[in-house]
């Protein structure tokens, strides 16, 4: 490990006490329209979001791609700023993380060591790196930004960096584009570790490689997270490296998380539909080949109206009636028939759960009256429907309230937000 | 599977000794040196390898759409024979050695000319790209783009269903032959909306439709017609996979080369998509050759699978075989990279060092500077494929049978 002349480590902080700190956070992006660009709508990217990381750590943050995990990721490391909620950083006062820790409302000395103990690798080694700059100054900029070091130093001390990584000297003066992908992600970790941070966040840092190299980097990650105590957020969507890395693994449903627990616990009995989905979903070597892959059903809903109660009720197996069925859910379900989603004329909305289908005839409104009672609309919406009258072209609905499904505990830190075994 | 239950069925696509070369500033790279397989009718051969192997320019090769130049196509041959095809020249159908006893022609992929390779690209061969997103045309609605494959290749099947028979002459039928041929002219398409020529070439057009819309309702597309007129950016990833899976199977080919269909995709989308490749594959007996990086998805949907390394093939045998008894030292170790339920971290076997330049390589195994049973005649000499079990066959010394390599053998066996 490099000694630094003024490092940001207080010895007494150990393992276990808590680094950073999540709270409610949200992230929503504006959909502009018209000639004026005003806002129509929000994109919920992270949509009430919190966790913990320890230090010495590693949490795996998994999902599809657009459930806002990258959007997460940066919003820790600092990239962006969240719309709501709050992230506490410890910053060595030696005190337990509190108001002071905000890093939207910390002092200006608190945010460099949060901004310096904090960094960042990114899942495309090739565009992280400036093409222009070699890899003396690429590692040795954060170094010369925080006057850590000059001249020689500052050589040697790019060069340990290197050595650590597994690359040497005489990769100094290269460019990126001499490096292989995984030489070139080994020199992003380099740089991460240029200024002996506390979280290094990875975003996706191995999908891009292949396995043998793969199996470098993450063996690399482990060694350098024994010797340097570093905490990771590791953002993948592979998730039998997930099980490989994480301590604790976070599953993201459409800007939620549906799912905190022990990696092991996780993988030996998760308690979410989708995070079981997504395993089941995951062809492995070790699985029987006989074995039909379980495949998900249904696309990810848009996150600007995404679903009310829990977000994965529209596409998840065991749904119940208590899952948060709401009037967009026919609108979804009708979209998805073509001929009948052109006959739909308007909808009027009392609420989320209330509204007056008109259809362009009265044939069509009965028949999706007809669907609504019959086989075809899921069990447990058609339970949910607390009222349902036919008038003309016009079909009225009401569905049952429901409350919002809550993050609940079922084990030793294993929390995840479902309505089956609350 | 398949390959196991019916080991005659007749070999439809046949690599024999396959040499690429690209030039570059430092001299010739030998991308692909030396590659043979089979592909049997019905079979799903995967093609698994890192990153720069060759395996994209192998399955390139099938097609002709390997760019000449940088690239030179330094010998081999690729010999394919159509299901349904002319018969072969040398026995006129009664089976011979040319024809493997069934006796249909045999094309030389590398050979045929130009117009020949447009008539199979597409109808008997088609392939699936690894990006939908680059790989469909960013101006052209899918509709319009799946049109050109009936175009191209059932113009006279259009032609038959918009009533224009082989008899009819004048303009009209001649203009609406050129429709169906994509040859239209700029008076064609003046003239295509009066109504001379408008009813036949609304026939003409809805017989397309129909056909582009059964096509992309065969890969579970919900609302063909919608998607149709929808252009590339307007739908989902999964969803330009299937359109682009659709038009793959468009014409039924004999042959379908499948180059990473699913790595930009989701891991639940990736799965139905399988799925799909799979249930269409079994449906109709179409031979895929399935090119992909991940081993635990070739292990799922392939019957047999070939392992290639900078350019050559290590290891080739049933899926059973390669993944349960893996022979060559790099399989071993590419089994052995992937994180499994029961590595502990930080232990994860990795390969040592770096895939070798392949700008003119030395003669000898090419894994021998990171393999770790390397020997002697691995530097000096190429290792031939030799066969360990029926249909096994893998390309390293220690198997060699001419050598007394018996205690390395077991030392691999046992590890």
């Amino acid at each position: 490990m490099i000694q630094h002349p003024n490092t940001d480590t207080v010895p007494h902080q150990k393992a276990g006490d808590t680094l950073l700190s999540v709270r409610d956070l949200c992230k929503h992006y504006p959909i502009r329209d018209g000639i004026l660009q005003s806002t129509v709508g929000q994109v919920r990217a992270v949509d009430g979001v919190s966790f913990d990381i320890r230090r010495g750590e590693t949490v795996g943050l998994v999902g599809e791609s657009g459930c806002g995990k990258t959007t997460l990721s940066h919003c820790v490391a600092g990239l962006t700023t969240p719309t709501s909620g709050s992230i506490l950083v410890d910053t060595g006062r030696g005190a337990p993380l509190g108001q002071e820790d905000q890093i939207d409302k910390m002092t200006r000395d608190q945010y460099t060591k949060y901004r310096r103990n904090t960094q960042m690798v990114f899942q495309d080694n090739f565009a992280s790196l400036n093409p222009r700059e070699l890899v003396a100054d690429c590692i040795g900029r954060p170094l010369r930004i925080y006057n850590e070091a000059s001249g020689t130093e500052l050589t040697e001390r790019v060069v340990a960096l290197l050595e650590q990584v597994g690359l040497g000297r005489q990769h100094l003066y290269r460019y990126p584009h001499q490096f292989s992908g995984g030489q070139r992600q080994r020199i992003s970790i380099a740089r991460a570790l240029a200024l002996d941070p506390d979280l290094i966040v990875l975003d996706e840092p191995t999908s891009a490689l292949d396995v043998s190299v793969q199996a470098q980097i993450l063996n690399l990650l482990w060694e350098l997270q024994k010797e340097r105590h570093l905490a990771y957020l590791f953002v993948t969507h592979d998730l039998s490296v997930v099980r490989h890395m994480a301590d604790r693994t976070v599953t993201m449903y459409l800007g939620k998380v549906v799912e905190t627990a022990p990696t092991e616990t996780l993988f030996r009995g998760s308690a979410h539909p989708y995070t079981q989905a997504l395993l089941a979903a995951k062809p492995d070597l070790d699985d029987d080949p006989n074995v039909p892959i379980a495949t998900l059903e249904g696309v990810v809903p848009d996150p600007a109206r995404p679903p009310k109660g829990c977000r994965f009720h529209t596409r998840c197996p065991v749904a119940t009636p208590a899952c948060g069925w709401e009037v967009d859910d026919i609108v979804r379900l009708l979209e998805a028939d073509e001929t009948m989603f052109s006959e739909l004329q308007g909808v009027a909305r009392k609420s989320d759960l209330e509204a007056a289908l008109t259809f362009t005839s009265d044939k069509d409104a009965a028949a999706l009256h007809a669907a609504m009672t019959s086989e075809r609309m899921p069990d447990s919406m058609r339970v949910a429907t607390e009222h349902l009258d036919l008038k003309g072209r016009t079909l009225n609905v009401r569905f049952r309230p429901t409350e919002e499904v809550e993050l609940t505990k079922r084990g030793d830190g294993h929390h995840a937000a479902c309505v089956h075994g609350q | 599977m398949s390959a196991q239950d019916k080991p005659a069925a007749p070999v439809i696509a046949d690599m024999q000794n396959l040499r690429v070369q690209f030039d570059s500033k430092r001299g010739k790279v030998h991308a692909v040196d030396g590659v043979s397989f089979q592909i049997r009718d019905g079979e799903m051969l995967g093609l698994v390898g890192e990153t720069g192997c060759g395996k994209s320019v192998t399955g390139r090769s099938f097609l002709d759409l390997i760019p000449q130049p940088p690239a030179t196509i330094a010998g081999g041959k690729v010999l394919f024979r159509p299901r349904v095809g002319a018969l072969c020249p040398d026995c006129g159908g009664d089976g011979c050695a040319a024809c493997g006893g069934t006796g249909s022609e045999t094309l030389d992929l590398l050979k045929i000319p130009a117009a020949r390779m447009r008539e199979i690209r597409g109808a008997r061969i088609a392939m699936i790209f690894q990006d939908p997103g680059k790989a469909l045309n960013p101006t052209l609605t899918i509709g319009d783009q799946l049109a050109e494959i009936f175009l191209q290749h059932r113009s006279a099947a259009l032609l038959d269903e918009a009533g224009i028979t082989l008899e009819d002459t004048g303009w009209q039928a001649s203009a609406l032959r050129r429709m169906a041929h994509e040859e239209d002219n700029w008076l064609d398409r003046r003239m295509r909306k009066w109504p001379p020529l408008c009813s036949g070439a609304q026939r003409l057009s809805k017989a397309v439709a129909d056909r582009v819309a059964a096509a992309l309702a065969e890969t579970q597309i919900p609302n063909p017609v919608r998607v149709m007129k929808a252009y590339p950016h307007e739908l989902s990833g999964g969803m330009r996979q299937r359109v682009m899976i659709a038009q793959a199977l468009a014409c039924d080919p004999d042959l379908i080369i499948a180059d990473e269909p699913t790595t930009a995709l989701d891991v639940t989308i990736q799965a139905r998509i399988l799925d799909l490749i799979k249930t269409l594959q079994r449906k109709r007996r179409t031979s895929v050759l399935y090119i992909s990086h991940d081993l635990s998805l070739v292990r799922r949907v392939c019957d047999r699978v070939a392992v290639m390394y900078a350019g050559r093939i290590a290891e080739i045998g049933t899926v059973a075989q390669v993944f349960s008894n893996p022979q060559h030292p790099y399989t071993q170790g590419l089994l052995d990279a992937v994180p499994r339920a029961g590595t502990r971290r930080g232990h994860l076997a990795s390969i040592p060092g770096n895939v070798p330049e392949l700008v003119n390589p030395k003669p000898g195994c090419r894994f021998a500077d990171r393999c770790t049973h390397v020997m002697p005649q691995c530097t000096s000499a190429d290792p031939v494929q030799t066969p360990v079990a029926d249909g096994h066959q893998v390309a390293c010394f220690l198997r060699h049978p001419r050598e007394d390599a018996t205690s390395p053998a077991n030392e691999v066996a046992v590890s």
